[in-house]
C-alpha cells in the first residue's frame, strides 16, 4: 500500500521535477499540449468533476430513495427479492454499461436532441448515475436499518405520517451513514474509466454544454496511455493524473472516516 | 362529591397474534376518562402487546394481526376509514427506554407541533416551555434548549419524551414501563408527574412494580399469559382480589 | 377545519412520496430487466459455436472470442489462487486474533483506501511494476497480480463479515472444551462461516471476471498471435473478454465490431448472472448441508 502510494507519487511528480512543468499549468490550464511542454489538465479535471456531480445529483437522491424504500416501506419479501437484483447491477462489468451507453443511450440522445454524436457530458453522466446506484442504495439501506426502531416508533407515536418520520427523523438520524454512502458513490463515479470513456466523446476541450463531448482524468489515461512513450511529457502527465486520482481517493476515504467518527 | 366518569376508551374481545403465536386472548376492558389505569402482570404476559394495540403501533411491524374492537370516544380506531396517523395524534405513547431524537432539546419538543403544522417559532417556544414545565423539566434545561437531547441523563430524557408527547396535546397517553430504566429518584419524579397528568389526560401505564401501580393508579388490570384475569379499582385488586391467580401474583407467588 | 385540511394535506404528501419511492424502486427492477432484455436482443443473433470458440480477427469480419473467454477464466483463476489464501488469512487474523491497536487500525485503513483506489490507477501501477520495471511486458501473470492487489481488500472484508456471522457462543463452547484458539477456528468457526464465505468469494469472482480497466495496460489488448487459442503461458499477452469488448469498440479495425461487441456483451452479462445465481445456490446448498436442514 505504502509502496503503491510512493511509487505513484514518484511517477506523478516527475512531470514537475524532471520536466519542470509548473504545477499551476497542470492544474489550471485548459490547453493540453504535452508536445509543446504545456500539459494543462483542467479540461480533464473539470470533466471528472462535472460527470461526478451529475451522477451525484441524479444517482444520489435516487439511490437514497430506493434505500429508504427498501428499509422503511418495502414488504420484507420484496426487499429480499430486490437484493440480488441490486447485486447483479453491481456485478455488470463497466464495459457492458459503456456498451449499453454506446448502443442505446447515445443514439437516443442523438435523435432526441440533435447532438451530432450523442457522446458527451450528459451521456456519461447518465451512465455513471446508473453505475453508482447499487453502491448508494445498499449503503443507505444499511445506514437506515441501523437506526434504532425506537426512533421510528417515537415519531409515529406523536402522530407523524410515515413520510414525516422518514424525512424528519430517520434521514437525519442516519446522516453519517448516508454521507458515507454518498462519498463512496462519488468514489465510484470519479474513478470509473471505461464506461465513461466509451460515451464521453474524448475530446480535450472544455465542454460548451451538457451535450458537448469532453474528457475526464480517467478517460484521458485510457485514451492516451497506450501510445505514450516512456519518459515523455505526455507519459508523465498521465501519471500525474493517476496520482491526482489517487489523492482524490484518499481524500474521500478521509471523508468517510470523518463522517463515521462524527457519529460516534 | 362523586362525578360520573366518562369512558374514554373501550376494548372489546381484543386478540393479537405474532404470526401464529396468540399473544392476547379475548381481552375486554374500559378506560375511564381522566384517570390512571395500570396494567400489571409477570414478564411476557402481553402488557406491551396490549398497550401497543391501543394506538395501532402494531401497524408498524409486519406479521402482527390485531382482531377485535378498540374505541376512542365511541369511534372504532381499527375501522377501515380511520387513519392510524390521526389516532396516534390523539393517543400518544411513551416507551420503556427513553428515545429522544438525536436533535436538540427544543427540536425534540417542537417536533410534534411542527409536524402538525405549527410554523411560528414564537408559538413553538411557547409550546415547548409549557410542555417542559408540565413535565417538570423546564428548570433543568431552560438554559440549554439548543444542546443535544442525548446529553441529558436517562431520567431527564424520559421526562423530555413525556414533554414531547404533551406538546402535541393528545387525549390519552400510553406509557410502557416509563420508569423501568431509571433510578429511584428519577422514578419518583415521573410518578409525581403522572399524578399531575391525570387532571388533563387519560393515562394508561404498564408497570412491573406493584407498589408503583398502587401509588399512582385508579384502576388496575392484571394480565397473565395473554389473558386479562381481573380488572377493577386499584384498591380492590390489591386488597380484595376476586381471582386466586391475582392474589397469588400480588402476594408474590409468581416471579 | 384547518386541522382537518392539514391532516388531509399531510396524508396526501405521505401518499405521494410513498408512490414516488415505490416507483423509484420498481424502476430499478425494470431497468435491470430492460438491460438484460436489450443485450439479449442485440447479442443473441451473434452467438454461435464458431463465435464462442474461434480466435478473434484483426482486420477481417467473422472473428470469434474463444481465446478471450479462455483468458478471462484463466486470469480469474490465477487471481483467486493468489488472493484467496492471503485474504482469508488476513481476514481471520483481523477478525479472530487482532487486538484493537495502531497496527490493526493501520491495516484496516490501508484496506479501506485500497478499496477506493480507481481500478485504472491500479492498472497504471501494474503497468509500472510488471510491464516496465520487471520487463515482463503485457502478461497474464501481471494482469492477475494487479487484480490480486485490487481485490484483496474486498475479499478480506468478505472473510471478516463471514466470520462475524458465527455466534460467539460457538467459540466459547469450543474453548470451554479445552480446544486451542486455532483448533476452534479450524473445526468450529470456519465450517460455520463457509457458506457466506463461499457466496462472497463467488460474487467477487464475478467482478474479477468483468474487470477491465486494470487489465488493459497489464494483460494487454491482444491474444498472442500464432499460438494456440488456449494458451496457458503465464508470460504471454492475455486479452480478456471484457477488454476485448472495449477494444473492438475503441481501437479495433474489424468491420463487424458492433456484432462482436454485442456478442461479447451478452456473454459477459450471462457470466455475471451465472456467478450471481451460482453464488446464492452454492451458499444455500452449503448452508443446508452444514446445518443439516
Ligand atoms: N415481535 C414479536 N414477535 C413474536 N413474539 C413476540 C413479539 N413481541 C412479543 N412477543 C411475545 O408475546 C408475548 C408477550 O410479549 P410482551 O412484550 O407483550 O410482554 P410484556 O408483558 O410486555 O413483558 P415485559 O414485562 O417483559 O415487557 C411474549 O411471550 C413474547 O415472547
Ligand atoms: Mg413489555
Amino acid at each position: 500500500m505504502a509502496a503503491l502510494m510512493l511509487y505513484l507519487a514518484y511517477m506523478g511528480l516527475q512531470l514537475f521535477f524532471i520536466d519542470h512543468v509548473n504545477p499551476l499549468v497542470f492544474l489550471f490550464s485548459p490547453n493540453f499540449s504535452p508536445d509543446a511542454h504545456h500539459p494543462g489538465a483542467l479540461v480533464f479535471i473539470l470533466g471528472s468533476v462535472f460527470v461526478t456531480l451529475f451522477a451525484l445529483c441524479v444517482g444520489g437522491p435516487f439511490g437514497v430513495g430506493v434505500g429508504v424504500f427498501l428499509s422503511q416501506i418495502a414488504p420484507p419479501k420484496l426487499a429480499t427479492l430486490m437484493k440480488p437484483a441490486i447485486e447483479i447491477l453491481v456485478g455488470i462489468p463497466s464495459v457492458v454499461y459503456g456498451w449499453l451507453g454506446l448502443t442505446l443511450l447515445a443514439p437516443l440522445i442523438r435523435h432526441s436532441t440533435g447532438s451530432l454524436t450523442g457522446f458527451g457530458l450528459l451521456t456519461a453522466g447518465i451512465v455513471l448515475s446508473i453505475m453508482i446506484l447499487p453502491t448508494v442504495i445498499s449503503l443507505s439501506e444499511d445506514a437506515l436499518r441501523a437506526v434504532h426502531i425506537s426512533m421510528k416508533e417515537g415519531s409515529m407515536a406523536l402522530g407523524a405520517t410515515r413520510w414525516q418520520t422518514i424525512w424528519s427523523v430517520m434521514l437525519p438520524a442516519a446522516r453519517s451513514g448516508l454521507t458515507v454512502a454518498v462519498i463512496l458513490g462519488i468514489a465510484r463515479a470519479i474513478g470509473e474509466a471505461l464506461a465513461v470513456q466509451m460515451v464521453i466523446g474524448n475530446s480535450a476541450v472544455l465542454p460548451k454544454g451538457l451535450l458537448a463531448p469532453t474528457a475526464a482524468l480517467t478517460t484521458e489515461i485510457v485514451t492516451d496511455m497506450g501510445s505514450a512513450q516512456e519518459g515523455t511529457v505526455l507519459y508523465h502527465s498521465l501519471f500525474s493524473m493517476a496520482f491526482l486520482l489517487l489523492l482524490i481517493a484518499m481524500a474521500l476515504i478521509l471523508g468517510v472516516r470523518l463522517a463515521v467518527r462524527r457519529s460516534s | 362529591m362523586t362525578t360520573t366518569t366518562e369512558i374514554k376508551m373501550c376494548v372489546e374481545d381484543l386478540n393479537v397474534y405474532y404470526g401464529s403465536f396468540h399473544a392476547i386472548k379475548d381481552a375486554s376492558l374500559q378506560v375511564p376518562e381522566n384517570g390512571v389505569m395500570a396494567l400489571i402482570g409477570p414478564s411476557g404476559c402481553g402488557k406491551s402487546t396490549f398497550i401497543r394495540a391501543l394506538n395501532r403501533m402494531h401497524d408498524l411491524v409486519p406479521d402482527v394481526t390485531v382482531q377485535g374492537r378498540v374505541t376512542l370516544d365511541g369511534e372504532d380506531i381499527y375501522a377501515k376509514d380511520v387513519d392510524p396517523v390521526t389516532i396516534r395524534h390523539r393517543i400518544g405513547m411513551v416507551f420503556q427506554r427513553p428515545n429522544p431524537f438525536p436533535k436538540s432539546i427544543f427540536e425534540n419538543v417542537a417536533y410534534g407541533p411542527r409536524i402538525h403544522g405549527v410554523r411560528s417559532r414564537k408559538r413553538l417556544l411557547e409550546i415547548a416551555e409549557r410542555s417542559l414545565r408540565h413535565a417538570a423539566l423546564w428548570d433543568e434545561v431552560k438554559d440549554r434548549l439548543d444542546k443535544s437531547a442525548l446529553e441529558l441523563s436517562g431520567g431527564q430524557q424520559q421526562r423530555l419524551c413525556i414533554a414531547r408527547v404533551l406538546a402535541v396535546e393528545p387525549e390519552v397517553i400510553l406509557m410502557d414501563e416509563p420508569a423501568s430504566a431509571l433510578d429511584p429518584i428519577a422514578t419518583s419524579k415521573i410518578e409525581d408527574l403522572i399524578g399531575d397528568l391525570k387532571k388533563d389526560y387519560t393515562v394508561v401505564i404498564v408497570t412491573h412494580s406493584m407498589q408503583q401501580a398502587a401509588r399512582i393508579s385508579d384502576n388496575t388490570a392484571f394480565f397473565l399469559m395473554g389473558e386479562l384475569i381481573e380488572i377493577g379499582p386499584t384498591r380492590d385488586i390489591f386488597f380484595k382480589p376476586q381471582d386466586k391467580r391475582t392474589e397469588d401474583y400480588i402476594t408474590g407467588r409468581y416471579g | 377545519m384547518a386541522t382537518a385540511n392539514l391532516a388531509a394535506r399531510r396524508r396526501t404528501v405521505n401518499n405521494v412520496m410513498t408512490g414516488v419511492l415505490w416507483a423509484a424502486a420498481l424502476s430499478i427492477i425494470v431497468l435491470l430487466a430492460f438491460f438484460v432484455g436489450y443485450i439479449l436482443y442485440l447479442g443473441a443473433p451473434v452467438i454461435s459455436w464458431h463465435f464462442l470458440t474461434a480466435p478473434p480477427s484483426e482486420l477481417a469480419a467473422g472473428g470469434g472470442i474463444g481465446p478471450e473467454i479462455f483468458n478471462s477464466f484463466y486470469i480469474l483463476i490465477l487471481t483467486l489462487i493468489f488472493t484467496t489464501p492471503i485474504a482469508t488469512a488476513g481476514g481471520i487474523y483481523l477478525q479472530e486474533y487482532a487486538r484493537p491497536g495502531i497496527f490493526t487500525s493501520a491495516v484496516q485503513f490501508c484496506a479501506e483506501s485500497l478499496a477506493t483506489i480507481p481500478s485504472i490507477v491500479m492498472g497504471l501501477f501494474g503497468l509500472l511494476v510488471f510491464v516496465t520495471l520487471l520487463h515482463w511486458h503485457f502478461t497474464a501473470l501481471g494482469g492477475a497480480l494487479t487484480l490480486t492487489i485490487l481485490n484483496l481488500p474486498a475479499l478480506m472484508r468478505v472473510t471478516q463479515e463471514a466470520l462475524q456471522t458465527v455466534p460467539s457462543t460457538f467459540r466459547e463452547g469450543s474453548m470451554a472444551l479445552g480446544a486451542t484458539k486455532w483448533q476452534t477456528i479450524r473445526r468450529v468457526v470456519l465450517p460455520s462461516a463457509i457458506a457466506p464465505l463461499t457466496t462472497g468469494i463467488v460474487l467477487i469472482a464475478g467482478r474479477i471476471f468483468g474487470e477491465t480497466a486494470a487489465l488493459i495496460f497489464t494483460a494487454g489488448v491482444s491474444v498472442s498471435a500464432g499460438r494456440s487459442a488456449y494458451d496457458f503461458g503465464l508470460f504471454h499477452q492475455a486479452e480478456t473478454l471484457s477488454v476485448h469488448l472495449w477494444y473492438v469498440h475503441s481501437e479495433g479495425l474489424v468491420p463487424d465490431a458492433a456484432q462482436v461487441g454485442n456478442g461479447s456483451a451478452l456473454v459477459l452479462l450471462v457470466m455475471v448472472l451465472i456467478f450471481n445465481i451460482g453464488a446464492r445456490l452454492l451458499g444455500y446448498a452449503l448452508h443446508k448441508r452444514l446445518t443439516g436442514k
